[in-house]
């Protein structure tokens, strides 16, 4: 599954994007699997660690004020796969990029479920791998 | 009185002001009006009384003074004269500086080195890294004791990230004055450039003048380059010297440094062609230096022999070009594919994760110093090499190997990473369209077309960037298609705001045809920047007039700091991150001697880029174009796609 560009714009500022209704309904289609959780982490190191953070605690303050994507108990614009996912794709705020021009839809959802893997254990959602059930990252240290 | 003393009397003279630009007085009025708007006419024809800009006849006079090296004969040469002689013997290429430390930088000027004076020490000194920068040679900046050597800091702390071979110059008030605060401006010099110079001195025997100027470019020029700075007491600089016997180690550089470079083993070239011919996706990795070492033809040699991928990495561009088949500078989908990666001439490394390459990757490192070799990335195989010795000991024993299906895999990842760039550059015309104003995507994409598209040689004009949302979007769009013809001025410290004043050496070195310009000696220079940045190097368009070193400067003028997004959550902090609104670069530029030019629409600025070029190629004219947009189009919630770091390495990386 792709996601098409932006949809012409019409005149208004991102007239393609997911309202917060939309976005609330949205079922995450990938399996929250170790497999993901690598393939999220792959796209997020590359392309959002610059102001995440490897770790996704946002303690680099050179680009952006960003979010700690450990705490989500902090954040403002919702927890649900699909507000994640609609924060990645549409852009949150004024200084998060809309990613939707770069990535396909099934590798944001790969990237919510690797957000997902640096909650505090006791959010996470269960891995659906049958073999462990242990994420290969963002352990609680 | 002589001609070359006498004080301007006549303030109507020929000047460089924007009328004169144009030999056609009915055509100048007509591109005026056009372009600035009837108000700048009306001004520019309604106020004979102010005199008008000009260049003072003692500056093209004193500039082509012959060269009067000091010598031994009569009064003898002071200190700061065998310096000079010795920077002259070591062929430095050119010395920026504001006035200050003033037996040195007269000195310098009168052994024959091509000397600049601007408006900043800081922006001079980023000037005489963007000449380094450009042509690899070693160059010089200067200031005055505490205040002007202080200035200079960013700049020589962007420098040493970049690993320029740049020599910092200061004065430094008298070895008998120390620890007196004794008048005015001391500084304790050498503490403070501490962790950003390959090698630094405060000079407190005059008779180690000699000694320590070998100390400098034996630094610069040997292994990884980067900056040395040298501060000269008021003893050191004015003492004189009847007879060489007098001076410690006065001798020529053949005695005092060697050219010698680290040779790899036989078994080493061989271990690497082995890796490489045995990699399905093999990458090189090619870094400053091989820009440094002039080794570009044996790399194209090397790449073409196997198949090999090659991206550029450094603060400069080009040691690969763009266009090349083989070029993965603007394939970065195809970076992740590469199975063997080699550095050669990384002389800033990254740590895995920072590039966009497999985390399971193989990686050869060649590098001239051991001690670096294992630092953040861990490699299948290190050699300690001169990087030109190195690739072309590789090019003898590397057999001959086709490569289809990478070389396919390459030009899809060029083609998707084109598509990607012209999706967002359709919905930068949709917001354009929608707010009258220039989102930065057409902004670069339009820059793009004129000097890659049009009448002007690809391969010609030597381009640089900067500012966030500006130096992202244009690094996406700037090409380098040969060696030196791309400037990255933030590479890795993240300079701010030297982007202009870089320029400003990369044109001096353009003007001069140093190095790899020299084919395209005279042509002029253009830097895509922001309206934050310009203002730390605006001034030096003057420098630009006065020695007619042509710079385009497109100005994308959003009326904020680019990071303004980082003030939304906060309720009392936006004013930090705001100017006023709609300033006008285009009219500051005209106040400096430059022309200006204000554009809003697509139409606007490829007419405008035109106008400059020529105007620059013809007349030796500075332009500012200020690209008026908003400061939402950084927000990629109200206009997507707004910012995102740029895939590392390739163009548009900054970071190693």
């Amino acid at each position: 599954m792709v996601t098409p560009l932006v949809n012409a714009q019409d005149g208004k500022p991102n007239a393609g994007a997911l309202t917060a209704e939309q976005a609330k309904k949205l079922k995450n289609p990938v399996p929250y699997s170790k497999k993901s959780i690598a393939q999220g982490r792959g796209l997020f190191i590359r392309n959002c660690a610059g102001c995440h953070g490897n770790d996704g605690k946002a303690t680099v303050d050179v680009i952006a004020d960003a979010t700690d994507l450990t705490a989500p108990k902090t954040w403002k614009d919702g927890t649900s796969d699909g507000e994640i996912f609609r924060s990645i794709r549409d852009g949150q705020n004024a200084s998060m990029p809309a990613f939707k021009t770069q990535f396909h839809e099934d590798e944001i959802w790969g990237v919510v479920n690797f957000i997902h893997s640096l909650w505090p254990e006791s959010m996470r959602p269960s891995l659906q791998d049958k073999e462990s059930t242990e994420p290969e990252h963002g352990k609680s240290k | 009185m002589d001609e070359k003393t006498k004080p301007n009397q006549d303030h109507e003279a020929p000047s460089t002001s924007r009328r004169n630009f144009f030999i056609n007085p009915a055509a100048a009025a007509a591109v005026a009006a056009a372009v600035t708007g009837p108000g700048q006419l009306l001004a520019a024809t309604t106020a004979p009384t102010i005199p008008t800009i000009r260049i003072p006849k003692e500056i093209p006079v004193t500039v082509s003074e012959p060269a009067k090296p000091g010598s031994f004969e009569g009064r003898g040469m002071t200190g700061a004269e065998v310096f000079a002689k010795l920077c002259k013997d070591e062929e430095l290429a050119a010395l920026f500086c504001c006035p200050g430390n003033y037996t040195v930088i007269n000195a310098i000027a009168a052994a024959g080195v091509p000397a600049y004076g601007g408006r900043s020490e800081g922006s001079m000194c980023a000037a005489a890294d963007g000449f380094s920068r450009v042509t690899g040679e070693a160059t010089a900046c200067s200031g005055t004791e505490g205040p002007g050597f202080t200035n200079m800091i960013m700049n020589i702390a962007s420098a040493a990230a970049a690993r320029t071979p740049l020599l910092v110059l200061a004065s430094n008030m008298q070895i008998a004055g120390d620890d007196r605060e004794a008048f005015i401006q001391t500084a304790y010099q050498q503490p403070t450039t501490t962790g950003m110079k390959k090698f630094g001195k405060r000079l407190i025997a005059p008779d180690r003048v000699h000694e320590y100027g070998a100390y400098a470019f034996r630094n610069m020029k040997s292994g990884v380059p980067g900056p040395v700075h040298l501060d000269f007491p008021g003893e050191v600089a004015r003492a004189r010297f009847t007879d060489s016997a007098n001076l410690k180690d006065y001798y020529t550089k053949e005695k005092y440094r060697s050219e010698s470079r680290a040779n790899p083993s036989n078994k080493e070239v061989q271990q690497a062609a082995d890796l490489i011919s045995k990699a399905e996706r093999p990458l090189i990795v090619a870094g400053q230096g091989v820009f440094q070492r002039k080794a570009w033809e044996v790399l194209q040699q090397i790449a073409e022999k196997q198949d090999i991928a090659v991206v550029t990495s450094g603060p400069m561009r080009g040691q690969f070009p763009d266009d090349h088949r083989l070029s993965a500078s603007v394939a970065p989908n195809a970076l992740m594919s590469a199975d063997l990666v080699v550095f050669v001439g990384q002389y800033c490394m990254p740590s895995p994760g920072e590039y966009k390459l497999n985390p399971e990757i193989k990686a050869i490192r060649v590098h001239p110093v051991q001690e670096d070799l294992g630092r953040n990335w861990p490699l299948d195989l290190g050699i300690v090499s001169d990087e030109k010795l190195f690739l072309e000991a590789l090019a003898n024993v590397l057999p001959k190997k086709k490569r289809d299906p990478w070389v396919n895999e390459l030009a899809a990842a060029r083609q998707a990473w084109e598509k990607k760039n012209l999706d967002e550059y359709a919905l930068g015309l949709k917001h354009s369209a929608a707010t009258d104003h220039l989102h930065p995507a057409v902004m670069a994409k339009e820059v793009h077309d004129f000097l890659y598209k049009g009448d002007i040689d690809p391969k010609q004009t030597v381009t640089a960037s900067g500012g966030w949302t500006t130096g992202l979007y244009a690094g996406r769009w700037l090409r380098a298609n040969r060696a030196g013809q791309g400037v990255v001025c933030g590479y890795q410290y993240g300079a701010i705001g030297p982007d202009l004043a870089m320029m400003i050496g990369a044109s001096a070195a353009v003007q001069r045809g140093v190095g790899p310009q020299a084919p395209y000696k005279g042509a002029p220079v253009l830097v895509v920047t922001s309206d934050a940045g310009v203002a730390y190097s605006m001034f030096e368009l003057d420098t630009a007039a006065k020695y007619k070193i042509p710079i385009i400067a497109v100005i994308y003028n959003n009326n904020s700091w680019g990071m303004w997004p980082s003030a939304v959550g906060s309720a009392r902090s936006m004013h930090m991150y705001l100017f006023q609104e709609n300033l006008r670069y285009d009219k500051m530029a005209e106040g400096l001697g430059a022309r200006g030019e204000y554009v809003r629409t697509p139409e606007q600025l490829r007419d405008a880029l035109k106008r400059s070029y020529k105007a620059a190629s013809t007349e030796m004219a500075s332009t500012l174009i200020n690209v008026q947009a908003l400061k939402e189009f950084t927000s990629g919630k109200d206009y997507p796609p707004g910012i995102y770091l740029n895939p590392e390495p390739g163009t548009g990386a900054f970071a190693h």
